[in-house]
């Protein structure tokens, strides 16, 4: 019985791997230099990179200035509420946005469908700040107070004491959660589908739509663009795994200890 | 204080949107609830029952697998959701499972699982083995029912949650492996934004933002009514 259980498991993650091999397949008819040359996706690409960077950033720094102040303050209160916006699904929070933003609401002098992609950030900030918040929680509630103090003691300044006795041990959990992060905001459709523009799209939108209308129904682009989206976030991964590795490790084995 | 007031009321604000002209009423379409209560069912059953068990697996096994079975199953968190899911439509058109029931819920497993396994898997490590290496001596039904479920109910029931979230926030993918032939109430919520008609989006969004907190009670008092009776049981 669990043994049956796990091996579905396995089978069912073997998916994603397979995926990208039958896209790679179905790439293989692409012409590159056109492709890299081509306006639309070159824009589409700056853009995207622009979106992905900023709510990345954002996120992460006010979901974790959040977590180390909830534990700090003892808000239990707030803690609470600050979870809530996970549980609202992408979609309808990309809608409530938009009904913010647009129109005759528009809201300290933001709109909704402009090219800046100010509301599409917004959400998503909005709704991955509680996923860093709750990542980053785990570890600030576990963290070796001794090493603050011991900062403290050296009379080290606040930056010095937050760069020494706090961030090694965040470093794990902050690049898991950017990565998933990156992976999850830089080739999805529906939130910047509802909130963005006609011209320029970003990736995910683009890639979407030109599979899904019959205007392009030969095209293997889209497939090309997923794979060298997917190889670029995966060779991110790959780099910055392997280069805290040693230092991660450090810390763990010193943490059980 | 002032800054506490100021972080609830920045999280609940875009809340205020849904009181800005009334949901329409009237249910137009039938099929997609039933579409979307009989997809987050199924699915969340799958995810709670894998995952669950996969963790149980992961927290014991001493096999040398074990690490490299570890990174693949956390690495589809990794990959972009719409590149797993071009390839999944590659491959799927291959079976012939466009369209059709079972090729949305295998798409929606292999985007949800490698999430619930995290929770099962981080649920299980906070208890830890010396506590749980007790509930190993007893029979493989006892076990679950008396110390694995009260352990892990929560667990289980954040897992549900976090299934039902996903699910319903895929339109592309419904849309793509569905081949628009299974409406959910968040393609209902599409169609309604593009044509316009801002009721009905609004309404569509009040159910997809209810849906979570139905479950979330449903499963809370469902869980307190299971180990109150447990409890009884053992005394």
């Amino acid at each position: 019985m669990l043994r049956s259980s796990v091996a579905l498991t396995i089978l069912v993650s073997l998916f994603p791997l397979t995926a990208l091999l039958f896209l790679g397949i179905e790439a293989t008819g692409t012409d590159w230099g056109a492709l890299l040359t081509d306006e639309t996706w070159r824009d589409s690409f700056v853009t995207t990179l622009y979106v992905v960077s900023v709510s990345t950033m954002l996120s992460l720094v006010f979901g974790t200035w959040l977590a180390r102040t909830v534990v700090k303050q003892r808000w239990r209160f707030t803690s609470t509420i600050l979870k809530i916006p996970m549980f609202v699904p992408h979609i309808a929070a990309a809608y409530l946005f938009w009904l913010l933003f647009s129109g005759a609401n528009g809201f300290g002098g933001i709109e909704a469908n402009e090219r800046d992609y100010v509301t599409v950030i917004l959400t998503y900030i909005w709704k991955e700040i509680p996923f860093v918040f709750l990542m980053m929680l785990g570890t600030y509630e576990q963290l070796n107070r001794g090493y603050v103090e011991t900062a403290k003691t050296l009379q080290l300044s606040p930056y010095a004491q937050f760069k020494h006795a706090e961030f090694p041990f965040l470093i794990k959990p902050l690049l898991d959660s950017t990565w998933i992060l990156v992976a999850f905001i830089s080739f999805a459709y529906e939130v910047p589908a509802l909130l963005g523009v006609t011209y320029p799209k970003l990736l995910g939108v683009l890639a979407y739509e030109r599979l899904s209308t019959g205007l392009y129904l030969e095209a293997t682009a889209p497939y090309a663009v997923a794979l060298i989206w997917t190889c670029l976030v995966g060779f991110g991964v790959f780099v910055s795994y392997l280069m805290t590795a040693s230092l991660r490790r450090r810390i763990e084995r010193g943490v059980r200890r | 204080m002032i800054r506490q007031g100021f972080i609830l009321c920045l999280t609940l604000l875009p809340f205020i949107s849904l009181f800005f002209i009334a949901p329409s009423m009237g249910i137009e379409n039938n099929e997609a609830i039933v579409h979307t209560v009989g997809l987050t069912i199924i699915l969340s059953g799958i995810n709670v029952w894998l995952a669950t068990t996969f963790a149980w697996w992961l927290l014991w096994t001493e096999s040398r697998w074990k690490h490299v079975l570890e990174w693949l199953v956390f690495l589809p968190l990794f990959i972009p959701m719409l590149a797993t899911l071009f390839g999944l439509y590659l491959i799927l058109a291959e079976v012939g499972l466009i369209g059709t029931y079972v090729g949305v819920m295998l798409a929606l497993l292999v985007v949800t699982i490698p999430y619930s396994i995290r929770l099962a898997y981080n649920g299980m490590a906070v208890i830890g083995r010396p506590l749980l290496e007790q509930a190993r001596l007893l029979p493989m039904s006892r076990r679950v029912v008396y110390v694995l479920y009260p352990l892990f109910s929560r667990t289980m029931r954040t897992i549900a949650l976090f299934s039902t979230v996903i699910l319903l926030s895929q339109f592309a993918l419904i849309q793509l492996i569905g081949a628009g032939l299974i409406p959910t109430v968040t393609t209902e919520l599409y169609q309604s934004y593009a044509g316009n008609n801002r009721s009905l989006a609004l309404s569509n969004t009040w159910m997809l933002i209810l849906f979570p907190v139905v479950i979330y009670f449903l499963l809370s008092g469902w869980n307190r009514w299971m180990v109150r009776m447990l409890k009884g049981r053992l005394q």
